[in-house]
């Protein structure tokens, strides 16, 4: 329940920010640089959220450093490229202009006032980098930051147990990776990705003496009798805290994917697997129902396969993986619980899962929510790193491996003869030189780097053994559904007017491009710029 | 090459640490993160334990080869891993003070191998001098208690 106002007060500040990822660490910076006194209110004990957790990228149309590059953009072009990957399926259209208007402002602002730094990756092109409107360049790359910069702040930042630190350009999301510059970055506490973004942000608030509070998660809002929002209940070691807002509360807590009850209620299909730290339980969503927020997207998430090497635990839980780029293939297939293929197996990773949504209303099922595995052979395997295996070194004993596809299907719970039924029609495929049920070789996304999807290197007959499978999990990087908000970041309550104090920004907030993710940095790239509206408008309504 | 060595001093004779580090079951269980261990015969064994490795925790399997059983001073072996790419090893040594003090040493080496060698030898740079420290203090805080007995 939202609180009432106290007979006293713990503390009087004009501004809280609650979370520590992207969105709201510049929320706090814009905020202050505004003549706000901002405190942050980390609910963790680790600064970054899902941010420091990943890529680190942000999708910036415009951006100064593209500008740099010499790669030419405009707003028609990213509002084209934006409207042809969304279709109509946007929560608030016009959100998409304030963003294409703004971002590049953010970033523009950020480094004139910040050390945060990035530059173009090479050869990164768009997800959909056929599609009218598309350019290189807006996903851009944060630069190594060196973490003594920021004294006893660094043991602070979350670590990224994903990404090695090095940057996109260097390998860090893409295959090649150099283990001895990883080493040499790790010996020196150099950054890179999702961790230096963070860094960088934390050295903006300290400079500015912004307090971040640790182990300190807003619980209530505080209302006043006509609803506005006019404070928080903080919780540290069991005792409230009420803190004073003069202007406002910015959520940027995170999405609600580890909330099972909120994941049921809300998403068109499980999470089950969430790939972000444990913390994002809607915490800031709550509080924002409660205050008669409005909400929008609440079906989407952004979605994600997820694997799991059951020896790797990451805070006292199995860690859920991005499990690497096996499945592009060429000798891999991913079959559900009937053994039989359902996707195209190379498509982005947002677009992917949501065949395990399928419903089919013939045999009244939903034949793709359940046991499915990724099933390939050691041509594969001896070529690329899938989950956390080496080429060149044997599998574990928790990869189930076989010297037949029966035996393998007898391994994992699948029907043998189905099992072998879809290999061999994928064998008969790949001989044809077309995957003429899923169009595998034939999507961008799945030879980014190599002009887009081919036969050559996206189809391989799977046939020789031993044969291999992992579990392929329902994932997601956060949710992306949230408060609805305005062109400033504000929330909106259920009637369309907006709630006077309160903000959102990040997966805390509604997601402006619904179902779509439009590129590397489709999620950091919003989280910011609203995190940065947000700081320049609270207090001023 | 990531190692550790730690020393303790210990009021008792060196035939008390040498019947506890003689017998694999006593200190197996001691190691940090244990899990269980298999004894194949007097000098090889299976390990399994969970390495804390700070933000990370990482079950592995390893063997255990004894290849010097010196009465009453020391205990050698070296570790290949089953289930990751690495190899090492280590030793118990007692040195005798006097009739009931005792010089205890361990010490234990571990590298990773493979293209994410350079990379699993920084993190275990801090993980194997500290998992070494933790399983001499936990000998001989076993050993001091079971002579009290």
């Amino acid at each position: 329940m939202p609180a009432k106002k106290p007979a006293k007060w713990d503390r009087e500040v004009d501004v809280v920010v609650l979370g520590t990822g992207g969105a709201a660490l510049v929320a706090a910076i814009t905020a202050h640089d505004q003549g706000s006194k901002v405190i942050v209110l980390e609910k963790t004990h680790q600064i970054g959220g899902t941010t420091a957790f990943s890529g680190g990228i942000p999708w910036i149309p415009m951006n100064r450093y593209m500008k740099e590059a010499g790669i030419e953009d405009s707003r028609e072009n990213a509002l084209k490229y934006i409207r042809r990957v969304t279709g109509d399926k946007v929560p608030d259209p016009k959100l998409l202009e304030v963003y294409v208007d703004n971002a590049y402002k953010m970033i523009d602002y950020l480094h004139d006032n910040t050390p945060l730094r990035f530059k173009v990756p090479e050869n990164y092109p768009e997800y959909y980098g056929y599609f009218e409107g598309t350019t290189t360049g807006r996903s851009i790359d944060p630069l190594p930051y060196d973490m003594n910069e920021i004294g006893e702040y660094g043991a602070l930042i979350r670590n990224n147990p994903t990404f090695p630190p090095l940057t996109l350009e260097e390998g860090g999301a893409k295959g090649g990776i150099d283990f001895g510059k990883v080493a040499e970055r790790m010996e020196n506490n150099i950054v890179t990705m999702g961790r230096s973004l963070t860094a960088s942000l934390v050295k903006g608030c300290l400079d500015r003496g912004i307090e971040i509070v640790m182990e300190t998660p807003g619980t209530e809002l505080v209302l006043s009798d006509e609803g506005d929002v006019i404070g928080i209940v903080a919780e540290h070691n069991g005792e409230k805290q009420y803190i004073a807002t003069s202007k406002g509360v910015i959520l940027g807590s995170g999405g609600f994917e580890w909330n099972k009850e909120l994941v049921k209620t809300f998403l068109k299909g499980a999470i089950t697997h969430p790939l972000s730290p444990w913390g994002n339980e809607g915490d800031g969503l709550i509080m924002a129902m409660e205050a008669g927020a409005a909400l929008g997207n609440m079906s989407e998430a952004w979605w994600y396969p997820a694997y799991q090497d059951p020896t790797f635990e990451y805070e006292d839980r199995v860690m859920n993986q991005l499990g690497g780029s096996g499945r592009f293939g060429p000798n891999s297939i991913i079959v559900n619980g009937k053994g039989k293929r359902f996707v195209h197996e190379g498509t982005t990773y947002n677009d992917l899962p949501k065949a395990f949504h399928h419903y089919d209303p013939v045999a009244v099922d939903w034949p793709n929510e359940k046991n499915n595995w990724m099933v390939f052979d050691q041509q594969l395997k001896d070529r690329t790193m899938i989950i956390t295996m080496m080429p060149g070194e044997e599998a574990p004993e928790w990869v189930p491996q076989a010297n037949s596809i029966k035996e393998l299907a007898e391994k994992i719970g699948l029907d043998p003869e189905a099992l072998e039924a879809t290999v061999n029609r994928w064998n008969e495929q790949v001989e044809a030189g077309e995957d003429t049920d899923f169009r595998r070789g034939t999507t961008f996304f799945e030879g980014l780097q190599s002009g887009g999807g081919s036969a050559k290197n996206n189809l391989g007959k799977i046939e020789k053994g031993p044969f291999y499978a992992v579990p392929v999990y329902f994932g997601a990087l956060g949710t992306n559904g949230g408060p609805r908000i305005d062109e400033n970041g504000q929330v909106l309550n259920l009637r369309g007017g907006k709630i006077k104090g309160l903000y959102a920004a990040g997966n805390a907030a509604m997601g402006i491009f619904g179902e779509s993710y439009l590129s590397a940095g489709g999620t950091i790239g919003p989280a910011m710029t609203f995190g940065y509206l947000a700081g320049l408008a609270i207090g001023k309504e | 090459m990531p190692a550790g060595t730690h020393t303790v001093v210990l009021p008792v004779g060196i035939e008390e640490i040498w019947n506890f580090v003689s017998e694999m079951n006593k200190w197996a269980p001691l190691v940090p993160g244990y899990i269980e261990h298999e004894i194949i015969n007097e000098n090889e064994s299976t390990w399994s334990f969970k390495g804390d490795l700070g933000f990370m925790k990482k079950t592995v399997k390893l063997k255990v080869d004894i290849t010097e059983w010196k009465e009453p001073t020391t205990v050698t072996f070296n570790l290949k891993g089953i289930s990751d790419n690495f190899k090492g090893g280590g030793y118990f040594e007692a040195e005798v003070i006097d009739a009931n003090t005792t010089k205890m040493t361990g010490n234990l080496d571990i590298t990773a191998g493979g293209a994410m060698g350079p990379m699993v030898n920084t993190i275990l740079k801090n993980f194997v001098p500290k998992t070494a420290e933790e399983l001499t203090i936990a000998v001989a805080e076993k050993i001091k208690e079971e002579v009290t007995v």
